[in-house]
């Protein structure tokens, strides 16, 4: 079993260092419209969905809860200008399920825009919205937003899980990246975040259980360290995690002195935005992953106990 | 320059007769002959140390499909069980390999009387992660044979979950030899996990790497073993 400190200090890390580069969850309002100005909230809507979780394991210490807090300040007043900016993005692509992603965390974590409530309620009786085109798995996290938010999911949660790839169990061996992170959001949305692992119906979790090793094993050696992360997030769902030892130890060796998780092998270098954009979300999930990880092992310790 | 010519040779001699045992399991044709006749000379030192690098397998045919092998090839790989014998201090799979061939001899040559070989132990894997489990078994894939029990395969046998966790690891990192050995190896385990989905699985690294008889060969045998085929 890993080093629980170990598992510990990769959170730390990693939120001291997206404190120091808050500024990089930014907004493009002048965005090329072939972009579109609601690609750049994905990572604000992640950062409010990890610090949620670190909020609810209750195993940060009092700096890193700190921390997670004024970042969740900042991005709403600062990124979000206190939820303008998803009203705005809201009415430049009204039936976009992109501002209600990104709201539901901020709305349990207790900040509130009742313009974007009243968008999603009305989005929700849309046969449009129930049609939009997405990957089955994005289809079951917006089933499951949408029950977070206190509205009867369309469709519901185990109709949309039926056509995700890791509900069917198959040929482990065919697992590549695209799967992989399928695979992963696909335990995200069960487990609501690692808040309830009890969503891992038993043949998924024995499923993940049996194959999860040989996956960790493989994203371990060609360090791809986001991979990795959000691999270890499953593992600590798990009904058994197993805490991998030479997994946490490597992707603790990769993290930086400053914090930052490289992506994949080592830090890229260059345009301090352009850095950022490649490695906050690593960074966002060996926060992810450690207090998940350490809220298991302490767990696991008191049962011993 | 020249060890490595003859390191050249002797791979293309196994990649040789690995190919004839792969026809031979695959059309059922016994009447041609997979081994050697002839030993002598340089070309037989590279025959027979072919069939020493190939094992057991280099009769495979002769143990899956249950018919008597030729008694000139019979002659031939009793010379190379002889003239191979493991060194002291030999690896462990080495030791496994030529143990696994004297009993193949045993099997095939009446004419042996000797008892069986002691088994060289399996201490060596005792602390073996799963990754390391399955190379190991994978190089002795030869010992895969349905019904002949020895440490190794009683070793095998507890770990069914490790086999398959490491064919999964061999499939991702494309070593197809390694796939093809633990593939073969849990064909014949006990509560391998369904949904490893090993028939297409063999299928599938047949597919991609094929064209190495090597890895052909224990696709193949895999096969056999799975329709029921027993020694």
């Amino acid at each position: 079993m890993t080093d629980t400190r170990l598992i510990h200090t990769v959170g730390v890390g990693a939120m001291e260092w997206l404190w120091t580069h808050r500024d990089g969850f930014r907004l493009e309002p002048d965005a090329d419209p072939e972009v579109g100005f609601l690609e750049r909230f994905k990572p604000v809507g992640e950062l409010a969905l990890v610090c949620k979780v670190l909020f609810r394991e209750g195993v940060a210490g009092s700096r890193q809860a700190q921390l997670a807090r004024q970042l969740l300040d900042h991005v709403w007043r600062e990124t979000l200008d206190g939820g303008t900016m998803l009203v705005r993005g809201q009415r430049t692509e009204p039936a976009s399920p992109i501002p209600f992603e990104v709201y539901l965390p901020f709305r349990e974590l207790g900040y509130s825009r009742p313009e974007v409530e009243r968008a999603v309620v009305l989005n929700h009786r849309l046969d449009s919205w129930q049609a939009f085109e997405a990957t089955p798995t994005r289809r079951l996290g917006l089933s499951a937003f949408q029950r977070r938010f206190g509205l009867t999911p369309r469709p519901s949660e185990s109709e949309a899980l039926r056509t995700t790839w890791l509900a069917r169990t198959p040929e482990p061996w065919t697992v590549e990246g695209h799967i992989a992170y399928d695979i992963t959001h696909c335990v995200f949305h069960l487990t609501d975040w690692g808040e309830n692992p009890e969503g891992l119906t038993p043949d998924i979790a024995g499923y993940l259980a049996t194959w999860l090793p040989a996956w960790i094993d493989d994203w371990l050696d060609l360090k791809r360290w986001d991979l990795l992360g959000e691999l270890l997030v499953v593992d600590a769902c798990l009904p058994r995690p197993t805490l991998d030892e030479p997994a946490w130890q490597a992707f603790a060796a990769a993290q930086q002195p400053d914090g930052a998780m490289p992506a994949i092998r080592t830090m890229p270098e260059g345009d301090p935005e352009a850095v950022f954009d490649i490695v906050y979300h690593s960074t966002l999930v060996a926060a992810f992953a450690s207090v998940l990880a350490t809220s298991r092992a302490l767990t696991e310790l008191a049962r011993v106990r | 320059m020249e060890q490595s010519g003859t390191s050249t040779l002797l791979q293309g001699a196994v990649q040789d007769l690995a190919s004839g045992v792969v026809s031979a399991l695959r059309g059922g044709d016994h009447t041609r002959s997979v081994l050697p006749a002839g030993t002598d000379g340089e070309a037989g030192d590279l025959a027979l140390a072919a069939v020493r690098v190939l094992g057991s397998d280099a009769l495979l045919p002769a143990l899956l499909l249950r018919t008597p092998p030729d008694p000139a090839e019979v002659a031939v790989f009793r010379k190379a069980v002889e003239a191979y014998p493991p060194r002291a201090d030999a690896a462990p799979t080495v030791r496994w390999s030529h143990w696994g061939m004297a009993r193949t001899l045993r099997r095939v040559d009446p004419s042996v009387t000797a008892g069986p070989p002691d088994e060289p132990g399996t201490g060596w894997l005792d602390e073996a992660g799963w990754q390391t489990l399955t190379h190991q078994l994978a190089v002795l894939a030869p010992l895969a044979l349905p019904g002949e029990d020895c440490a190794v395969s009683r070793l095998a046998g507890c770990h069914p979950v490790d086999v398959a966790r490491g064919f999964v690891r061999a499939v991702r990192r494309r070593d197809w030899r390694q796939a093809a050995g633990a593939g073969r190896w849990l064909t014949l385990l006990p509560a391998v996990p369904d949904t490893v989905g090993l028939a297409s699985g063999l299928d599938f690294v047949e597919l991609m790497g094929g064209q190495d008889p090597l890895v052909a060969l224990h696709v193949q045998a895999a096969r056999l073993m799975r329709s029921g085929a027993r020694v």
